[in-house]
């Protein structure tokens, strides 16, 4: 709604930017937050920070932005929680305003309770899951050692008290079976190797480990994540080996779990496991439910408490910006503001006085000040992508003359003069209207693919470039690299000198234009005649055509650019500029390609057929101009009499423009600095005559002047280069911007060409198919001449016309006006925070 | 390994690093923590550098000993990084920085099991970047011996054991000869590792490393006064790789006192001046210190040249002072202890 008043309201609002005023903003302490905050819904206003020197932790709101940061932590944290077990945060949409600074203490405890409330229950949770995994390694351990006693004992045929580990030889040694001490335990799946390793040096190899894998992942307590563990069991003789071996469990984090050494025991032990396991189960899942019960009821609210968190903090963070008055009693303020929406501030001030309750109200006070303000260009939906392509090259000087209003039509144009097809006009145009027309139901969508996303952001340009290339596309007569016939072609072999006979024994006729019978004598009434779509030739009269056609488009642009450098000079009222800078800048270009141009359209017009033999070569021509020279030609008695003067005259002209433009406003700049210093020296001169006041006179003056001497001479040099460098840049880029518009012409080719191939390399091997083997190969080939087109044709070559078009716009265009030296106006907007940290989120 | 093909395998890399460097504390931020009263002071100025919000998931009030984890966590969290990221010979390189590290963690359990602590309560003091995994079980060996042939053979400072092997039992002596024999032998291969890569690595590299080896020679001469390592011992724990050696160590191995050792470092004209510039008053700064600066000088000068790996070390090193800095400024605004604050070692 906003929007749409500023478009209507403002005429011309993007031609140059909002006139901004610096404001002073005094706001009665009790009234500063309500009313920061409601400039802040407003977003209107950019503050300037009036303590830059003051450290962020010495400013006078510093503890509640801490406060706020303490609250985001804990929001930050119940979110966590809330992710990981997967409850949807209901995004309702609601803005709710910044509450009020008491408010604060009330989310303050909320949060604190709940943050103790989730830690209790994490607590608690972690606590039974840490019981719960070791009553489950416990019972792992019981069943594995089971099958390894179970296999000792098959193998052997011993009781499992006298296991021997060094067989039947250590039984003779020793005379009587040794008695083996074991420990079982539970150790993390990929320490197992260099645990065995360890083991066996340490022990020197007098202990049996075996182990088997624990086959269901298990969690951990405290990170949550399922790890792989293994049971392991070691024997041993002896205490001393025991206690190595259980530091070296110690060591690899390895849990240790009693595990009773006859088999009866151990029965009797996994069933106690069991039930206790179940029980615990109960406990756990009552747990559960009761977390999840309070973060369902957490969920529901925290992106409110989020939005309400981040604006109380961006309020204070405002406020940390501000002065603090003598009295302490207001705050001061300095910002930039639209001078057009004055008014709404001011009622947004009143609002935030009255919601506070301060009797004294809020005052907005316009300054002078010789700062530059901002550039503020108001953009709606459809204006916005093209301001963006022009604030990435840079961000246009206060006021001056922005070029995104003219980027709105010449963009597309020149993108489509490359991507001249009108079936891939088409299908861009129809994928543009699609984003348009579903841009609400996509929007809310808020999808995170960047790619995706650019594409959504450039629907307007895209829909605009697709209809301008359809349009180009039916004027070069070229759909999917064929022509149609609409008006029915000019051009007729079989009714001349040919017969039909003629007409299919021969491959190649040639068909002359001077014929009446062959050529109608008036040209195709709309676009290109579709018989050059099949004629030998046709790259040769298309290149020539679209050659002249850049030229004639992008002198046209070049020479539009330097008229806006007019309207700047005007604007800033800068008559010098006018003389010394934008009339010999116009004359150099008319002169030379403004003449080109003339060339172009005379040859158009002027010879036809019937003298195509005399027609003047124009580059040639061009560089005989420059060389004086004009040679003897067989045509020659065809050149209007006073070509020939006329272009020299139009050398002179030219060669006078560089020193115009070089030496003129330097020189002129130079007269009035040595005028007003002449005019000081005498005001001094008088001043001491007066003798009474002389000395204060004379100090003041002296001071002015040495000031503003350094700074005029110093001006000066700066000026002599900059006038170089610019006389040299406009002259030597006329030319060079000139012959880069002719990518134009080599765009363009190339995609005709690229598609061309496509269909013939591809598609048209189908087609050559007779009978029903031709309906089948159609329908094959089909699918990679459709895929090739997309991928290559409409992605790869949109993009490449894309970027050569911005270079064109940001290069050969802007150079000839645009300085693009401001700063973007930042207001202080609650919905721009909110929405930039929801992208960080 | 030559500047033309440099990029193509560690191009990507040293890009990073060289954007992680510019993200160092400068002195004006050190300045501005000076000013905190509270550590949430420091808190707040530290989001506005590069660490940004590393701490603001931690709830007040604040510990030094926090701070200090999350800082080194995140030189961790970027080593790794470029760790994984390497290929050899950078991998070998960035290996061999750790390795320094292990050192250390080795030294810290076995003095900390001699002490009576148990492993769980050693393990979060060792620094992570020098972490292995047979590290914890460092406690069953009581014997050097058994140290060497149970933990640590399979690490890759096994080799450097070898000279300290004995059947001694380990005590706090030894402990610290373990320590410089370790490190003698580690700086050593180090370098050697570094003259085999040749260019500016070798150059750069060889430089710094003997700055670190005669550091180590002159301090182990420096502590040695008063206790029972014999003079000869000591000689065979000076790294054999610095500027001072060979005829710097034959004079540091007759040193007696500070005098001595001042008057060798006379001879070497970049070490006279860190003594002449120290001293132990109040207002001078420590001998340590001044080797700490002359550190922090050779390792800015990593920068200065490119296609080398020196500058993954000077990063680290950079980064551990910086470490030490914040640390040091946040302990005195715990303690309130204002006049020692500027303490700290300027980086940039």
């Amino acid at each position: 709604m906003m929007k749409i008043t500023i478009i209507t309201g403002g005429m011309g609002s993007l031609y140059r930017s909002e006139e901004m005023a610096s404001c002073q903003l005094f706001l009665q302490a009790e009234a500063a937050y309500a009313c920061v905050s409601e400039l802040g819904e407003l977003g209107l206003v950019q503050f300037r920070d009036l303590n830059p020197d003051v450290n962020a932790f010495q400013r006078k709101f510093v503890n509640e932005v801490r406060r706020c940061e303490e609250m985001e932590r804990k929001l930050r944290f119940l979110e966590k929680e809330i992710r990981k077990d997967e409850i949807p945060m209901l995004d309702t949409g609601d803005n709710p305003d910044a509450p009020a600074p008491r408010e604060m203490i009330d989310l303050e405890a909320t949060f604190e309770k709940l943050e103790n409330e989730m830690k209790e229950v994490n607590a608690n949770a972690e606590a039974l899951k840490r019981n719960y995994l070791d009553l489950t390694e416990l019972k792992h351990i019981l069943r594995k050692t089971q099958t390894f006693f179970d296999e000792a004992m098959s193998d052997q045929g011993m009781t499992e008290e006298s296991i021997v580990l060094l067989g039947e030889e250590a039984v003779k040694t020793s005379g009587q079976p040794l008695r083996l001490g074991f420990v079982a335990g539970v150790i993390l799946r990929e320490r197992i190797p260099p645990f065995e390793r360890m083991l066996w040096r340490a022990c020197r190899g007098n202990v049996f480990l075996r182990q088997t894998e624990i086959l269901t992942p298990l969690e951990d307590p405290v990170t949550g994540d399922r790890v792989h563990k293994s049971v392991f069991i070691i024997f041993f003789q002896g205490d001393q080996l025991k206690s190595r071996v259980k530091k070296i469990c110690e060591g690899f984090r390895a849990t240790l779990y009693p595990c009773p050494e006859t088999q009866a025991e151990r029965r009797e032990m996994s069933l106690g496991v069991t039930t206790r396991i179940e029980d615990l189960n109960t406990i756990l899942s009552q747990t559960q439910d009761h977390r999840h019960r309070v973060l369902v009821a957490a969920a529901k609210d925290i992106k409110v408490w989020f939005i309400k968190v981040r604006k109380i903090k961006a309020v204070y963070h405002t406020l940390n910006m501000l002065n603090l008055d003598v009295t302490q009693k207001c705050l001061i303020s300095e910002c930039w503001c639209p001078i057009r929406d004055l008014e709404k501030i001011q009622m947004a001030l009143r609002r935030g006085t009255e919601r506070s309750g301060g009797s004294v109200p809020s005052i907005l006070n316009r300054m002078e000040t010789k700062e530059q303000p901002p550039t503020y260009n108001c953009t709606n939906k459809f204006t916005k992508v093209f301001q963006d392509i022009v604030d990435s090259y840079g961000v246009a000087g206060y006021r001056e003359v922005n070029p995104a209003p003219f980027t709105i039509v010449s963009f597309p144009f020149l993108f489509s003069l490359m991507f001249g097809d009108a079936g891939h006009g088409t299908l861009m145009l129809l994928a543009a209207i699609a984003m348009v027309v579903f841009e609400k139901r996509i929007l809310r969508q808020k999808s995170d693919n960047e790619i995706w996303n650019m594409f959504f952001d450039g629907r307007y340009i895209i829909l605009l470039m697709g209809a301008f290339s359809l349009y180009a596309g039916l004027m070069y007569n070229d759909i999917f690299s064929k022509s149609i016939n609409i008006f029915g072609s000019v051009w007729h072999p079989t009714s001349g000198e040919f017969s039909a006979e003629i007409i299919k024994t021969h491959k190649d006729l040639t068909l002359d234009p001077t014929n009446d019978t062959d050529y109608r004598g008036v040209p195709y009434p709309f676009g290109m005649d579709p018989a050059w779509q099949l004629s030998l030739n046709k790259i040769k009269w298309l290149n020539s055509f679209k050659m002249k056609i850049s030229i004639i488009f992008g002198v046209g642009q070049m020479f539009f650019g330097v008229v806006l450098s007019l309207q700047n000079h005007r604007f800033f009222k800068d008559s010098i500029s006018i003389f010394c800078e934008f009339l010999p800048q116009v004359i150099f270009l008319t002169c030379i390609f403004g003449y080109l141009i003339v060339l172009i359209l005379h040859k158009w017009i002027a010879i036809d057929a019937t003298d195509a033999g005399c027609a003047p070569s124009l580059l040639i021509g061009l560089i005989n101009m420059f060389l004086l020279n004009y040679p003897e030609e067989p045509c020659s008695s065809r050149v209007p009499p006073g070509q020939k003067g006329l272009q020299s005259f139009l050398l002179i002209l030219i060669i006078l423009c560089v020193p115009w433009l070089l030496v003129l406003k330097p020189y002129i700049l130079k007269r009035r600095y040595q005028a007003t210093q002449q005019k000081s020296s005498s005001r001094l001169g008088t001043s001491t005559e007066d003798g009474k006041s002389a000395e204060d006179a004379i100090d003041g003056a002296i001071q002015d002047d040495s000031h503003g001497q350094y700074e005029e001479e110093l001006n000066l040099l700066e000026i002599v280069v900059h006038q170089c460098i610019h006389t040299i840049e406009y002259c030597l880029g006329c030319i060079s911007h000139t012959a880069s518009y002719l990518r134009l012409w080599a765009l363009s080719l190339a995609h005709a060409e690229l598609s061309e191939v496509l269909w013939n390399m591809v598609f048209r091997v189908a087609l050559k198919v007779d009978g029903y083997l031709g309906v089948i190969s159609i329908y094959i080939l089909f699918t990679p001449w459709a895929c090739l087109t997309i991928a290559i044709l409409l992605l790869m070559e949109a993009l490449s016309a894309f970027l050569h078009t911005l270079r064109l716009h940001w290069i050969e265009f802007q150079s000839k006006f645009y300085k693009g030296d401001g700063y973007l106006f930042d207001p202080f907007s609650f919905d721009k925070i909110i929405e930039s940290r929801a992208d960080e989120v | 390994m030559n500047s033309l093909n440099f990029n193509i395998d560690f191009g990507y890399l040293e890009g990073l690093v060289r954007g992680f460097k510019s993200g160092i504390v400068k002195q004006a931020d050190y300045l501005n923590l000076m000013q905190c009263e509270t550590l949430d002071d420091l808190k707040l100025h530290l989001q506005s550098t590069d660490y940004g919000n590393f701490l603001s998931n931690e709830p007040s009030p604040l510990q030094v000993s926090i701070i200090d984890d999350k800082i080194r966590e995140k030189l961790v969290i970027e080593f790794e990084h470029m760790r994984t990221q390497s290929v050899v010979p950078l991998s070998t390189f960035l290996d061999y920085i750790t390795y320094g590290y292990m050192i250390d963690n080795i030294v810290l359990l076995i003095t900390g099991t001699l002490h009576q602590h148990t492993i769980s309560e050693l393990i979060p003091k060792c620094h992570p970047l020098g972490s292995f995994e047979q590290m914890e079980a460092l406690s069953i060996a009581s014997t050097l011996l058994e140290l060497y042939n149970a933990v640590l053979v399979d690490t890759p400072l096994a080799p450097y054991f070898i000279d300290c092997i004995s059947e001694q039992d380990i005590d706090e002596l030894n402990i610290e000869i373990i320590r410089n024999t370790l490190y003698r032998a580690y700086l050593e291969d180090f370098y050697k590792f570094c003259q085999t890569l040749g260019s500016t690595t070798a150059d750069y590299m060889s430089e710094v490393l003997a700055f670190e080896a005669d550091r180590r020679a002159i301090t182990i001469t420096i502590n040695s006064f008063g206790t029972e390592l014999t003079k000869d011992d000591r000689a065979t724990l000076f790294p054999r790789c610095g500027k001072l050696f060979p005829e710097g160590h034959s004079a540091l191995v007759r040193a007696d006192d500070y005098e001595h050792v001042r008057a060798v470092a006379e001879f070497y004209s970049e070490y006279r001046i860190l003594f002449e510039e120290s001293g132990n008053n109040p207002t001078e700064k420590t001998l340590e210190d001044k080797f700490f600066e002359h550190e922090v000088m050779l390792m800015k000068k990593a920068f200065l040249e490119q296609f080398h790996f020196g500058i993954f070390y000077a990063y680290v090193k950079l980064k551990e002072q910086e470490n030490r800095n914040i640390v040091w400024i946040a302990e005195c605004v715990a303690q309130r202890h204002q006049t020692r604050i500027d303490g700290y070692i300027p980086i940039f």
